[in-house]
């Protein structure tokens, strides 16, 4: 308890409280930035849609498309748009009919694509992304940082390279063709793709426990395929980081005193060694809300990554502006929580000037 | 449907689609044939008048039978119309018997939107054959007086919404006032079929009356020719679920109520209580206008709404679901000639994935029905052996890899060079076919133009090869003869000096003819034509084309011709804001003037042929007119197709039965409705 007041001393307190007041201005910022350049492509979401319906060999008239825009609040000039799309996501008061429907003083619009309440689509995904990108994240850490270690305490041995040659690969072999290589390997070894997550049997069932084997057996291409990729750089830095650390002073001092060779690399370098790293989990809160996008549409998986990429693609402007918006929120949540944790990871780290 | 490449899949194939095709030869409709149009009331009960064998007692599904003995569910000769009113399957589209199945199972094809649902489980006003002949399928019978003024509808008694709830002449008065005629479905000025004439420039809608439960009649105050309206490709439904849907009906500015003697006006019912009783059933939408379409347009894609189809879509299923599940409908009024109560299936499933996953998941058993490409055929089929059989779905397309330029340009050097047959003559014969087919489809098509395939409608085989000879010499002559002048750098420019340079606007799509430029371009380069290609994604090319900001395109994103002006006349003539080849021309006509340019030459003599082909009866008189519209597009080729147009493939489960292998892919047969699905059943 103790060291926990110690630690949010009255210089980190302040610091988090400038951070979060700085949080305003520069979300207000993001959402410029967001709501202007998805309606940066030329047409809109009723141009998008009349498309589609051509394509479908149905002819839309003028009328029609206008009184679309008119009802989709397109018709507006974009500043117009904007102004009233983030009025309503900071308070839509208890009068209007969105509140009487949704019960609800925050309103994101609906998507005009699933004609559906923003957060209803959002959240419909949002658990199963946060898992499998949870579970992949923990592969990469598990595998990465142990071979990171080994690689950095048995330098140029053939487990150096060897691990070196695994990291690159996965991060040289762009994901989407790792991920049609291994369907098809697992179709001929098994007779199934293993494509996407669930089966039919699950999607229309549910994941229970006799079917959560078949589960986690659809996760061993998604976890190789972006998990490998996302290794080589934790292993490399981590690596390069360790091995600066060894040759520093305070390990040959510790060498010297005595202690274990293994408890200089785990007490002391490799806690050292973790900044990088640490300081990179800025952005995992923003990856665990959105998934892998492209390597998720090879795959098949049900993430959000997918949601927000055919969002953009047909211009469902208000669901596309509510994913990267909540987005940019977790980076700019994620780089607080990496910052604090870097000082707690490392005491020499202070957020105003003077030491103690 | 893919498009081909494969020269030994086309040998196979195509005699079976020429004779699919040969059967039909352009006619869309019999029925006026046979009716003579003097009598007082002609009867069209059906193009293919034919009894349908009598049923001595109906069977259901043994699922349905365990509900039936739970007493979940009423008997089946409860459900099912009696034997002079249910509808008994015996053949397919190719008039081929069709196999009495088994029940159970299900089929899984591909994710759907938009009109995809429908396409495998929509039941219709009428249905077709292949062939173009056709007959009544919701309804039991149809007749008009003598001056098809009048029509009326005969409903099959006892037949029941999938909810159980009776399907009556109530749901088609309620359809047309409350959810058509006041704008719900968003289609008021949308179906050609149901407008009446115009008085004093205000359009008027025929009147619909119920004459008892189960007839209703349609009066116009013109003649309202069969074609025209029955078998107009948009006419495909007129009813909704009345008892369902009552609640749901906005009344208020853009939707107002429609006087009528059978549904009492609601009351002012605004959005917020539209969206409010959509909420409550379900219905997803953020307007009045995605809740109307949803519910009453496309309503197959609405979950939880009753339906009239033999599958349908559960409160507990959706399409925007990664796997969605349309289940049997235990009241469905069709059986098998055993008197068994169709489908046979128990479930359609459809899978969502992406295209570059079909083949995959269709060789793993995932999918059980894929489109395909020609060139993955042979190795699948060879891979699968006997697990997969090819159906061919023959396509009513004017020919392939098709170039048009814009006759509405504002640049009048351009407009002047485009209008200029020799022009597009010159354009068409410096592109060595044989190569491009080669190049592009590997040698499957075969060169052509853009005329009607063999088979079809207006088939002329010298309309198929005009222009489409190599010729580069007779082209640069043609070129100068237009007053193009040879430049220094080998390019043409205009007679003022100023440098040519067409632009041809492709869009991305996985079936665009996107790739064709670098094909086209060496040729069109060789012949001293400067060109660029301008790829742009779908909607900004839309956006080009409405704004007339263009100069010419690749693979037309509307193409011009089709199964038939009784299919829909857009294709065929400038009538609206669409296709590519007519430009502002259609959108003069579209806006009666108020926009666009008005047409001159051929193009007014379409926009006149079409005036004269709407206001005569009969398919001999309509087919004269009909050709001499081709024979204008015969003597000016506003488009340009430098191959002949492929057929669609379909990969289907062996054990998939009563699936043709032949089929014809029109959208007047509503695509692949044409396969029945209620009649398909998974063979042990």
């Amino acid at each position: 308890m103790e060291a926990l007041k110690d630690f949010f001393r009255k210089d980190l307190v302040q610091y988090i409280i400038k951070r979060i007041l700085m949080f305003i201005p520069t979300l207000l910022l993001i959402s410029v930035l967001v709501f202007f350049v998805i309606q940066l492509p030329p047409g809109d979401y009723v141009s998008a849609q009349i498309s589609a319906l051509a394509s479908e060999g149905e002819l839309v008239d003028a009328d029609y498309a206008a009184a679309m825009r008119a009802d989709y609040g397109l018709d507006l000039p974009v500043w117009q748009q904007y102004v009233k799309w983030i009025k309503d996501i900071i308070w839509t008061p208890t009068d209007s009919p969105y509140y009487r429907l949704y019960h609800s003083h925050h309103n994101w619009k609906y998507s005009f694509a699933y004609g559906r309440d923003v957060w209803s689509v959002v959240n419909e995904r949002l658990g199963l992304t946060i898992a499998v990108t949870g579970i992949i994240m923990i592969f990469q850490y598990l595998v990465s940082i142990p071979i990171a270690v080994y690689a950095s305490t048995h330098q140029y041995s053939a487990g150096d390279y060897i691990s070196s040659i695994i990291g690159f690969l996965g991060t040289a072999i762009p994901n989407f063709i790792l991920a049609i290589v291994l369907m098809y390997l697992s179709y001929k070894w098994t007779g199934s793709a293993n494509v996407g997550l669930f089966s039919q049997e699950m999607l229309k069932n549910g994941v229970h426990l006799y079917n959560f084997g078949e589960f986690m057996k659809r996760m061993i291409i998604p976890i190789i395929v972006i998990g490998t990729s996302g290794t080589c750089g934790i292993i490399r830095s981590v690596r390069a980081q360790m091995l600066d650390e060894v040759a520093r002073q305070y390990t040959l001092t510790a060498r010297a005193k005595g202690v274990s060779e293994g408890k200089i690399v785990m007490k002391y370098c490799f806690r050292a060694a973790m900044n990088p790293t640490v300081s990179g989990l800025g952005g995992v809160l923003s990856s665990l809300f959105s998934g892998s996008t492209v390597t998720a549409m090879v795959l098949n998986m049900q993430i959000q990554g997918p949601v927000l990429f055919k969002a953009l693609q047909s211009q469902d402007m208000y669901l596309a502006g509510a994913i990267v918006m909540v987005q940019a929120v977790l980076v700019v949540i994620g780089i607080l929580l990496s910052d604090i944790a870097l000082a707690f990871l490392d005491p020499r780290i202070r957020y105003s000037g003077g030491g103690r | 449907m893919k498009k081909t490449s494969n020269k030994i899949a086309a040998l196979v194939l195509s005699a079976a689609m020429c004779v699919t095709l040969l059967a039909g030869c352009g006619k869309t409709t019999t029925a006026s044939d046979s009716t003579p149009a003097s009598t007082s009331k002609a009867s069209v009960s059906a193009s293919v008048e034919e009894k349908q064998p009598e049923v001595k007692g109906y069977s259901e599904a043994p699922m349905l039978a365990d509900q039936v003995a739970a007493g979940t569910l009423p008997k089946v000769e409860d459900r099912v119309p009696d034997a002079d009113n249910v509808f008994v399957e015996t053949k397919d589209a190719n008039g081929d018997p069709i196999a009495i199945g088994t029940y159970g199972g299900k089929i899984t094809m591909t994710g759907v939107s938009g009109w995809g649902l429908s396409r495998p489980i929509n039941e219709s006003i009428i249905r077709f054959n292949c062939d173009g002949t056709w007959y009544p399928n919701v309804m039991k019978s149809i007749e008009h007086n003598a001056d098809s003024t009048v029509w009326t509808f005969h409903l099959r008694e006892g037949m029941k919404w999938s909810d159980g709830d009776d399907f009556n002449a109530d749901d088609i008065t309620f359809w047309y006032y409350m959810c058509h005629r006041n704008n719900f479905d968003g289609k008021k000025n949308g179906w050609k079929c149901l407008l009446d004439q115009k008085v004093d420039d205000v359009q008027t809608y025929p009147e619909l009356a119920k004459v008892d439960d189960y007839t209703v009649t349609w009066t116009f105050t013109q003649p309202k020719y069969e074609s025209d309206f029955i078998l107009d490709g948009d006419f495909k439904w007129c009813w909704a679920p009345s008892h369902y849907l009552k609640d749901l009906i906005p009344n208020y500015e853009g939707y107002e109520y429609v006087e009528n003697p059978y549904w009492p006006n609601p009351g002012e019912r605004n959005e917020e209580a539209v969206l409010a009783a959509a909420k409550t059933l379900g219905i997803e939408g953020s307007s009045t206008k995605d809740v109307g379409k949803v519910a009453t347009y496309n309503w197959w894609n609405c979950s939880g709404l009753p339906t009239l189809c033999a599958f349908t879509l559960p409160a507990n299923s959706s399409i925007k679901d990664p796997l969605c599940v349309a289940v049997r409908n235990p009241y469905y009024w069709k059986v098998d000639a055993e008197g068994k109560q169709l489908p046979y299936l128990d479930e359609l499933n459809f899978y969502t994935c992406e295209d570059e996953q079909r083949l995959l998941l269709f060789r793993d058993g995932t999918l059980d029905i894929i489109d395909i490409g020609v060139g993955d055929i042979a190795s699948t089929l060879s891979d699968m052996g006997g697990a997969a059989s090819l159906k061919t779905f023959a396509s009513v397309e004017w020919g392939d890899t098709q170039i048009t330029f814009n006759y509405t340009i504002a640049d009048e050097n351009y407009a002047k060079l485009f209008a200029n047959p020799d022009f597009r003559q010159a354009m068409s014969i410096c592109v060595d076919r044989t190569k491009v087919s080669e190049l592009l489809s590997e040698g499957f098509l075969e060169p052509g133009q853009c005329a009607p395939g063999v088979g079809n409608f207006g088939y002329d085989p010298e309309w198929t090869n005009k222009w489409t000879e190599y010729d580069v010499a007779k082209a640069k002559k043609l070129l100068e003869g237009c007053g193009l002048v040879m430049g220094s750098d080998g390019f043409y420019t205009f007679a003022d000096g100023t440098p040519l340079r067409i632009d041809f606007y492709t869009y991305d799509n996985p079936e665009s003819d996107t790739n064709n430029f670098a094909v086209l371009a060496q040729y069109f380069k060789a012949a001293g034509i400067n060109c660029a290609q301008k790829n742009m994604e779908l909607s900004a090319y839309d956006q080009a084309i409405d704004n007339n900001d263009w100069c010419a395109c690749i693979g037309p994103h509307t193409s011009i011709g089709g199964l038939g002006l009784n299919d829909r006349p857009a294709p065929f003539v400038p009538i609206a804001q669409a296709a590519e080849w007519y430009g502002e021309y259609g959108t003069y006509y579209g806006t009666n003037g108020a926009q666009g340019v008005k047409p001159e030459g051929d193009m007014a003599k379409l926009v006149e042929l079409y005036e004269q082909w709407k206001a005569t009866d009969g398919d001999a008189a309509r087919e004269a007119i009909a050709l001499q519209i081709y024979e204008i597009h015969k003597n000016n080729l506003w488009t340009i197709a430098y191959m002949k147009n492929g057929n669609g493939y379909v990969l289907a489960n062996s054990k998939i039965q009563n699936y043709a292998d032949t089929l014809v892919y029109a959208d007047k047969y509503q695509n692949a409705n044409i396969v029945h699905y209620a009649t398909l059943f998974i063979a042990e």
